[in-house]
């Protein structure tokens, strides 16, 4: 199924051989770039059925107690341990179904998870089973955020288009979001579905009033971003990062310039900014560079916009560095 | 007849975001220098030593524990490692009063230690998301991991799935202001990971999210360090205390539980924390405590989320289910409230060293009901995924 070689690590996550020293309070020490690897050709044993019907059959199988009755999905086990370790059988369940409880939504993700965040994972009951399984869920509407998955939230399953045997095949959409006909059939895949590309807020045309809101908090941001700048800990917030943000407002842009410890504000376009941040009002920024509320929770709120997902990375080292000057002014 | 066991001398390291200057070897050996120490005894003195140490990875070498014992003056003599997720060291408690309670040695080293920032993400340039990737292998590897699975989210689940039940508790105004207390009480902590860095519950709203419905500012932070007990049965334990004219605190329930790892009928009700119920309500029973309102007067309690806290203090049933709010509303766990909730700071600003968390917690335990004059503690440590593991002990002074 898949059609591109891809490596088991990344190339992006392995880190050059190299060392540096840090010196603390007159000492030296040496810190050695370094990792922990093992590879593996791992069964699925059991589960290959399980696995083999999603990629293969786009499928889902649940195992059923021989003597209790109870549905399992996913497969977990072959003997029910509430019954004496009576036999259970594979059975086919419905690929619709309810979330058993509300489900979190990662914004700050593992290092493995970054490109994903947010995201949100939670527990489906499909209808024929007892027990619930995780799963990743998604929706159609743009970014993840809280309210939009409930306990109780009907869901569908849906199967990548390149499957590969592990859970990552299939993750859920509200059915709310899919057409009758979506939800009646098996094995919908992503590509069924209309996805929203990124598409960047428009922003009214300025009026006078807004120009001059624009400067003002134009200047306000200024301010902060130079103290940053003087910041040891919120510098230290941003050590080995490099990012060329193109900042849209109503009343004007800008950019802000990340380099490695370095943060500046410069009153031009970058040539090729590596994300557009765009917010109506330049103040929900600035707010959140003074630490008067996260940033992350403007982007969250839909009040600031980002063009790229996994830029939650640098949104999340802007706010580092608020709570660093914060900190800082407080000992 | 099983033994009478009580803590007759406790250690710890300053716990730190980062300890470049030492590696575990090192932090292994302060704590435990600062327990004999504390406990005025030798080294060879001590008949066992039970290790925890939560993570492999993290200390980058399986068995991490056999370096150690040699190096803190235990070799031929009993050492077992302990490892049971974010309950890594009570679970490490409760197998060394097992072994007390048994008469199988008179005393024991009782050691947590843990380096987790030595792991470093080179994509982000920073260690928090490979600190909590390493982590993230602690989740199911055949459902769970490869979507994402990761400690905050897994406990985010049942917290949520609580709320889902219980739709008045947990306010977020309320968890803020439990922050705010926790950040307080951690400046009396010389040891801790955050003694300065006392936040408004206005900050800890404003806080950034990271894991709905976690702020950043109700979340426990990684730490580096090492915490140690000295354990002793009842006659050498008493003999002891004669010695250093300390007063022993004596180990007298225990409980434990692991719940289901995965949810639905038959398994975890994700709207529970059943470990905690049942590993309290064990601890209870050893220690004849019939009503826990009337008994307890300090909890250390593993916090590794606020909302956890309050739903882990209403399992232990010190507040109604449901109700857990009245731990602020009703000025339970507030200066001169009727319980002593983390004076250490918790998990949350003392720092979360992990297999050195929960023995830092008794050692703050034994410290308070010994500075303060007060008889009963509680100390929790939970662990694994969705909250699935609890171990609970009863700490009283005589």
């Amino acid at each position: 199924m898949t059609t591109q070689q891809e490596k088991v690590i990344p190339s992006k996550y392995i880190p050059d051989v190299g060392s540096h020293v840090e010196t603390i309070e007159g000492n030296d020490y040496l810190i050695t770039n370094d990792a922990m690897y093992t590879f593996y050709q791992r069964s699925k044993g059991e589960f290959s059925p399980f696995f083999l019907a999603l990629r293969d059959d786009k499928r889902l199988l649940g195992c059923k107690c021989t003597n209790c009755g109870l549905v399992r999905v996913p497969p977990f086990l072959t003997h029910c341990p509430d019954c004496n370790f009576a036999p259970t059988e594979l059975i086919e369940v419905d690929q619709v179904g309810i979330m058993n409880s509300t489900p979190p939504i990662t914004y700050f993700a593992t290092s493995l998870f970054q490109d994903m965040a947010p995201y949100g994972r939670g527990r489906v009951i499909f209808n024929g089973a007892d027990t619930a399984m995780s799963v990743n869920l998604y929706t159609t509407t743009g970014i993840l955020v809280p309210g939009i998955f409930k306990k109780g939230t009907e869901v569908k399953l849906i199967f990548r288009d390149d499957r590969k045997g592990e859970m990552t095949d299939v993750f859920c959409v509200p059915t709310v979001e899919l057409s009758k006909e979506q939800i009646e059939r098996k094995g919908v895949q992503e590509s069924e579905i209309n996805w929203e590309a990124p598409i960047e807020p428009k922003l009214p045309q300025a009026d006078d009033q807004e120009v001059a809101l624009y400067n003002e908090a134009l200047e306000g941001i200024k301010s902060i971003i130079e103290e940053m700048n003087t910041n040891e800990r919120a510098r230290k917030d941003i050590a080995g990062w490099k990012r060329h943000i193109l900042v849209k407002t109503t009343g004007g842009q800008f950019a802000i310039v990340i380099d490695d410890g370095d943060i500046r504000l410069e009153q031009r376009e970058p040539a090729s900014p590596d994300f557009v941040m765009v917010c109506e009002d330049p103040r929900t920024l600035l707010d959140g560079l003074a630490y008067r509320g996260a940033i992350t929770d403007s982007v969250i709120n839909r009040k600031l916009w980002i063009s790229k997902n996994m830029e939650f990375n640098t949104i999340f080292k802007l706010d580092r560095m608020a709570r660093s000057v914060a900190r800082s002014k407080k000992s | 007849m099983s033994k009478r066991v009580g803590i007759v001398g406790a250690g710890v390291t300053p716990f730190k975001g980062r300890w470049v200057e030492k590696t575990y070897y090192e932090l292994a050996q302060m704590a435990t220098r600062e327990a004999v120490k504390d406990a005025a005894i030798s080294i060879q003195d001590v008949d066992a030593a039970f290790y925890g140490i939560y993570n492999d990875i993290f200390e980058r070498t399986a068995i991490p524990e056999h370096a150690i014992h040699g190096l803190l003056g235990m070799q031929n003599k009993f050492g077992i490692r302990i490892t049971t997720g974010g309950a890594t060291g009570a679970y490490t408690l409760s197998a060394a009063h097992a072994y007390l309670s048994a008469g199988r040695f008179k005393t024991a080293l009782v050691l947590g230690v843990e380096k987790a920032t030595d792991c470093f993400d080179f994509s982000s340039m920073s260690a928090t998301p490979e600190v909590i990737k390493s982590i993230g292998w602690s989740g199911d590897s055949f459902f769970e991991q490869p979507i994402g699975w990761s400690a905050s989210d897994s406990y985010a689940e049942v917290v949520l799935a609580y709320m889902d039940e219980n739709p008045g508790d947990l306010k977020p105004e309320v968890t803020a202001k439990i922050s705010s207390l926790l950040s307080e009480q951690v400046k009396g902590n010389p040891y801790a990971q955050r003694q300065f860095d006392q936040v408004t519950p206005e900050e800890v709203m404003n806080s950034r999210l990271v894991v709905y419905p976690f702020k950043e500012l109700e979340i426990c932070v990684y730490t580096e360090g090492a915490a140690a007990l000295i354990l002793a049965e009842e006659e050498t334990a008493r003999a002891i205390s004669r010695n250093n004219g300390t007063p022993v605190v004596w180990i007298t329930g225990v409980g434990e539980a692991n719940e289901h790892s995965f949810a639905g009928k038959n398994q975890k009700d994700m709207s529970r924390i059943m470990s905690d119920y049942y590993a309290s309500h064990r601890a209870y029973e050893m220690a004849g405590i019939e009503d826990p309102t009337k008994s307890i007067d300090v909890v250390e309690l593993h916090d590794a989320f606020v909302h956890q806290l309050e739903i882990s203090m209403a399992e232990f049933g010190l507040v109604p289910l449901g109700r857990a709010d009245s731990l602020i509303d009703d000025g339970l766990m507030t200066p001169g409230g009727k319980y002593l909730v983390n004076p250490c700071g918790g998990l949350i600003y003392c720092g979360h060293a992990v297999g050195a968390s929960n023995i830092m917690s008794a050692w703050s335990a034994r410290n308070e009901l010994i500075k303060r004059g007060l008889k009963t503690a509680l100390v929790h440590g939970t662990g694994s995924t969705v909250a699935q593991y609890t171990v609970c002990m009863v700490l009283e002074h005589e």
